[in-house]
């Protein structure tokens, strides 16, 4: 994809060009990484440390050990079991909201059928309404049929992903040409098939980005396993971490637990970044067979 | 067996903290296991527990040890709101309700107005009241119906920097609130860039409830449905003029409260001292670094030399809602959590909480503790003898959550130069009473 | 509505799909594959918004229980002065930050897909990892940083002399709240750029001898009109998430008392209400006020693009 012309690749403007860029680029991922910075830090000071230290810069007194084991220990272990649970809820939303998603955005890109605009209408106003609105009804339908502080509660709501819809569908306009459709069904393919051996080739890159757009969503969502879970056994990490972070700054009866809080966040975002770095490879292979045209 | 299953519990990591030494502590332990002489062969009953702290885990253990027919089901779900706020969505909902739940003293009126708790009092409750310090349990009954059993409570008091009050020529805590503010003036004066304290008012409402209470402010009186709301009377007028001035003169700070940078101020003496409650004196400790030594208790200020006119401020219960299935059980947990002896001493040596328990609190190894923190000092003293004087007649709001709310906004505006503190009051009150009529109540 | 038009048609062939007589699987097929998706939009969105519309046509008072109220709370969430006030802060709060994040969000997708750069790989990831931090954890760390006793921005300039940086006053509190969100966000939208350029097939580009200025233009003229539609995407969607801001200024109300209160933004006002008021039919009615806001916004939006836009 690179746009380098054979005769430009030594030219000293483009390698300039090329410095600059990396520079620009550089330059925001200081930024980007600053906050990430005192989290690593912050995880590794003992709690007076935390309060009386510079906070972009390590104590002289490392305790990053000493506070993953607390982490680990505080509550009975609760935090493995969070971060359990964060994986599963995530794990489940991103699949389930990638493969939807796909299925809805491809019925929307490659096919004419009645009430099609007034679907597509209602889907992308309804994402107008804001979350606020819909917790407590959600909640009360929940209760209802009997799913509060269950994974369901939490996993169900997020398999309804209208932005992976969305984005399907634009992707799907472009990758999946209808030529290649139409040449599935000369050849006697049903429709199922074409979508599952023809299409989906093509999709993978987008389909890919859904899931990772979706399981993130998941990993961090804070209000809605907060509203329908009531067992600290259910909770995912951000309930369970706000939790004992009100605790440490809350009143009688709360302890201190700033750096467990600290070290857990740092935990939270390292599973993320594995997920992402995995992803990396769907893109790289899907994008080749996907920017060639027939 | 016991005593090995709690001692494990106890060193874990994060859980020691060993301040209060003492042999009558890990004599406790065994002794909890020998509890079981009350119960009786009876069905298995299970019942719900929500609370948010910490030490629930290993009590309902050693109640489930003491009762073995009754299997407890412990959650925390969140910390003050978030907890009242499940409470309230399960009411909604009319299912998933717990037994038994953490109850402050100042959430009761709010949930007795929904119908929620279940009167203990004819489950036995009022057995073991005499065991409780008498205002206490003035707020948990109402006559004989029992609506929670206490846990903890938070008198109020003074914590200050003798340091910091020494190079200001203080040698001794203000007594009343006229020398506090004098006081205020000349440590803003000879230690530029410290205060004496940070006024809360826009953080905190439960604090500002517990000095005005001690100033004698009743802003709610509920009968029936006719509720009297007098939110910016002339007490309060008084209370927010007193503080204006300390604002206006730079002599106190307005700095967000219960934030990191918040209590370094105290480690570093920026914040000179704390009007708080008994609860505090630990809390310092555990988060104080540098300031060891140089803090030391008082009796809260008074406005008329020679008084002894105490608040509260804080403190829990164990309610038991009206939903349970088993009252008896729920009532007999509650009563153990709060009342039992040995329970209590728990509460009070290893979590830290300011007994309500007479017994406990009159005990020579709770009083006479010195605190090196405190240079010495035997601050409980000083905080049991304010716990006597706490005077209960002050009522809380069947909607003290939405007051709150308004408390903090409205100071926070004027603090950020909309008005005085005064015209904060009328606001608030203008929109107190507008909101108890929109709800339905008689507004007098 | 325009913007099914314009995310449908792309931008090479126009594809449009045909439509013939036949079989039952043809015609069936769009239905069952709508239908995962339809169900779950009924079940979890459709009913609990259906919901809500009920609940705020309702009123339940702590005296005298719950009665019908029609179109009451309505008249009254049009009226609320707490309500506008927080929509004005939301409308400055988009025309500050939506352009910055997008353009940057452009600016490094067009940089990373055109291959100049070193350590694509490492950039792509690393400018996505604040959106994978949970927001609860990212107001955590945001909300040291901008302390002003103990953040480092306050440390340095104490360090050298300098007034303290004061991220949390009245002026300020905005654009550090914007700060937070094109922080999160900003991957996110590069992200979905990225692959919406890549998506362009390689027989539309030109392999022209371009050193550095050239494959600016070249990005500019050619891959920018191409993308156009996924923009307007990310536009729309972000002026949806701005006006439903709740979660960065509610998290740092901690520490920002004086400028964050309990109706900062609609939906803490709504969030309010409703937790903290038990006023929840009042809230369904603020919230759907909310709703038609967007609505309103996004559409006017939209009209003025298409406009622009030859499609």
């Amino acid at each position: 994809m690179a746009i380098v012309g054979r005769s430009g690749a030594t030219s000293a403007s483009f390698r300039r060009s090329r410095w600059l860029l990396t520079g620009v680029l550089a330059l925001y991922f200081i930024y980007t990484f600053i906050p990430l910075f005192y989290v690593i830090a912050a995880s590794t000071k003992t709690n007076p440390d935390l309060f009386s230290t510079f906070g972009l810069w390590f104590s002289s007194d490392f305790h990053l050990f000493e506070n993953l084991r607390d982490l680990f220990a505080q509550d009975r272990g609760a935090f493995s079991r969070w971060l359990g649970n964060s994986f599963f809820y995530a794990l489940c939303a991103g699949v389930g909201a990638a493969l939807v998603s796909t299925l809805a955005g491809y019925a929307f890109s490659k096919y004419d059928f009645a009430g099609k605009r007034f679907t597509y209408a209602l889907v992308l106003g309804a994402v107008m309404i804001p979350q606020t609105a819909l917790v407590i009804p959600l909640f009360l339908l929940l209760s209802n049929i009997k799913l509060l502080d269950t994974p369901w509660a939490v996993i169900l709501p997020q398999l309804v992903f209208p932005q992976g819809v969305f984005l399907m569908r634009a992707y799907i306009d472009d990758a999946v040409s209808n030529e290649l459709i139409d040449a599935g069904r000369v050849d006697g393919a049903g429709e199922l098939r074409i979508f599952s051996s023809i299409a989906f080739r093509l999709m993978t890159p987008a389909v890919s980005t859904v899931f990772v757009l979706a399981f993130v969503a998941a990993w961090n969502n804070y209000f809605l396993p907060l509203v329908v879970l009531n067992s600290s056994e259910h909770f995912p990490i951000t309930v369970g971490l706000a939790n004992w972070y009100a605790s440490a700054a809350g009143g009688s009866g709360g302890s201190l637990l700033y750096t467990v809080v600290m070290a857990g966040s740092l935990v939270s975002i390292v599973p993320v970044i594995v997920a992402f770095l995995l992803i990396q490879r769907f893109w790289q292979g899907g994008l080749a067979t996907g920017a060639v045209k027939t | 067996m016991t005593k090995k299953l709690l001692d494990t519990v106890f060193d874990a990591p994060v859980g020691r903290r060993t301040f209060l030494k003492g042999a009558a502590a890990t004599a406790a332990l065994p002794a909890l296991g020998a509890l079981g002489g009350t119960a009786m062969a009876q069905e298995a009953v299970e019942l719900t527990y929500w609370a948010w702290t910490p030490g629930d885990p290993e009590m309902v253990a050693a109640f489930m040890k003491a009762y073995p027919n009754i299997k407890i089901n412990y959650q925390n779900v969140g910390q003050g709101g978030p907890h009242y706020q499940k409470l309230r969505d399960a009411l909604t909902a009319g299912s998933g309700i717990p037994d038994v739940a953490q109850m402050e003293f100042n959430s009761i009126p709010s949930f007795k107005a929904l119908n929620a708790l279940a009167d203990m009092g004819t489950a036995g409750a009022n057995d073991i009241k005499d065991k409780f310090v008498d205002w206490t349990w003035k707020s948990v009954s109402d006559g004989d119906k029992v609506y929670g059993i206490p846990w903890d409570s938070g008198p109020m008091g003074l914590l200050y920097r003798e340091d910091v009050f020494s190079k200001s020529g203080l040698s001794a805590a203000p007594e009343t609130w006229d020398e506090y503010a004098e006081a205020a003036m000349k440590i803003a004066k000879d230690s530029p860039g410290s205060y004496i304290t940070d006024f809360v008012g826009s953080a905190d409402a439960g604090w500002v409830a517990g000095v005005l209470w001690q100033k004698g402010w009743r802003p709610f009186h509920l009968d029936g449905t006719n509720i009297s709301i007098k939110l910016n009377d002339q007490i309060a007028k008084d209370w927010a003029a007193y503080w204006q001035k300390l604002i206006d003169a730079k002599a106190v700070d307005t700095a967000p409260a219960w934030t990191a940078d918040w209590f370094a101020g105290f480690d570093s003496g920026k914040y000179a001292s704390w009007v708080c409650a008994a609860w505090s004196p630990v809390l310092m400790i555990s988060a104080m670094k540098t300031s060891v030594g140089k803090w030391r208790a008082a009796k809260m200020p008074q406005w008329k030399k020679g008084d002894y006119v105490i608040s509260n401020w804080g403190g829990s219960t164990f309610a038991t809602m009206a939903a349970t299935q088993h009252l008896k059980e729920a009532t007999q947990f509650a009563m153990w959590m709060g009342g039992n002896l040995e329970t209590a001493k728990y509460w009070n040596q290893k979590q830290y909480l300011f007994p309500v328990v007479k017994d406990v609190l009159n005990d020579p190894a709770v009083l006479d503790y010195k605190f090196d923190f405190y240079g010495g000092q035997q601050v409980n003293k000083i905080f049991a003898e304010a716990e006597a004087h706490v005077d209960p007649s002050f009522e809380f709001a069947p909607f003290q959550d939405y007051v709150n709310t308004h408390i903090q906004d409205e100071f926070a505006a004027s603090i950020g130069g909309n008005g005085t503190l005064a015209d904060a009051f009328d606001r608030v009150q203008d929109a107190i009473v507008a909101y108890a009529k929109d709800q339905g109540y008689t507004v007098t | 509505m325009q913007l099914a038009e314009m995310a449908a048609t792309t931008a090479t062939t126009g594809a449009r799909p045909r439509h013939s007589s036949g079989t039952w699987g043809r015609r069936l097929a769009p239905y069952l594959f709508l239908l995962p998706f339809l169900i779950l939009f009924v079940a979890f969105l459709i009913v609990p918004l259906l919901y809500a519309l009920d609940l705020s046509l309702w009123k339940k008072a702590l005296v005298g229980g719950t009665r019908f109220v029609g179109i009451e709370n309505y008249q009254k969430a049009f009226v609320d002065a707490k309500f506008w006030a927080g929509v004005l802060t939301l409308v400055k709060f988009a025309l500050m930050q939506i352009p910055v994040m997008l353009g940057l969000a452009l600016l490094f997708a067009l940089i990373l897909d055109s291959g100049v750069v070193y350590l694509k790989g490492f950039f792509r990831v690393s400018f996505f990892i604040p959106y994978a931090v949970p927001t609860v954890i990212a107001a955590l760390l945001w909300g040291y940083l901008y302390s002003p006793v103990s953040g480092p921005a306050a440390q340095i300039a104490t360090a050298l002399g300098w007034p303290k940086p004061d991220f949390l006053n009245p002026s300020t509190i905005l654009p550090s709240i914007a700060n937070i969100a094109t922080w999160e966000y900003m991957g996110y939208n590069m992200i979905i750029y990225f692959a919406a350029l890549q998506a362009i097939p390689q027989d539309l580009e030109e392999a022209s001898t371009v050193d550095g200025a050239g494959a600016f233009a070249h990005a500019i003229y050619v891959k920018l009109p191409l993308i156009v539609p996924t923009i307007l995407v990310t536009i729309i969607f972000s002026i949806i998430g701005s006006l439903q801001l709740f979660s960065e200024p509610y998290l740092l109300i901690n520490i920002a008392r004086t400028v964050i209160n309990s109706s900062f933004t609609p939906n803490i006002y709504a969030y309010t209400q409703s937790f903290i008021g038990q006023q929840y039919n009042y809230a369904a009615a603020i919230s759907f006020l909310l709703g038609a806001v967007t609505a309103v916004i996004s559409y006017v939006f939209m009209l003025a693009t298409s406009r622009r836009s030859a499609r």
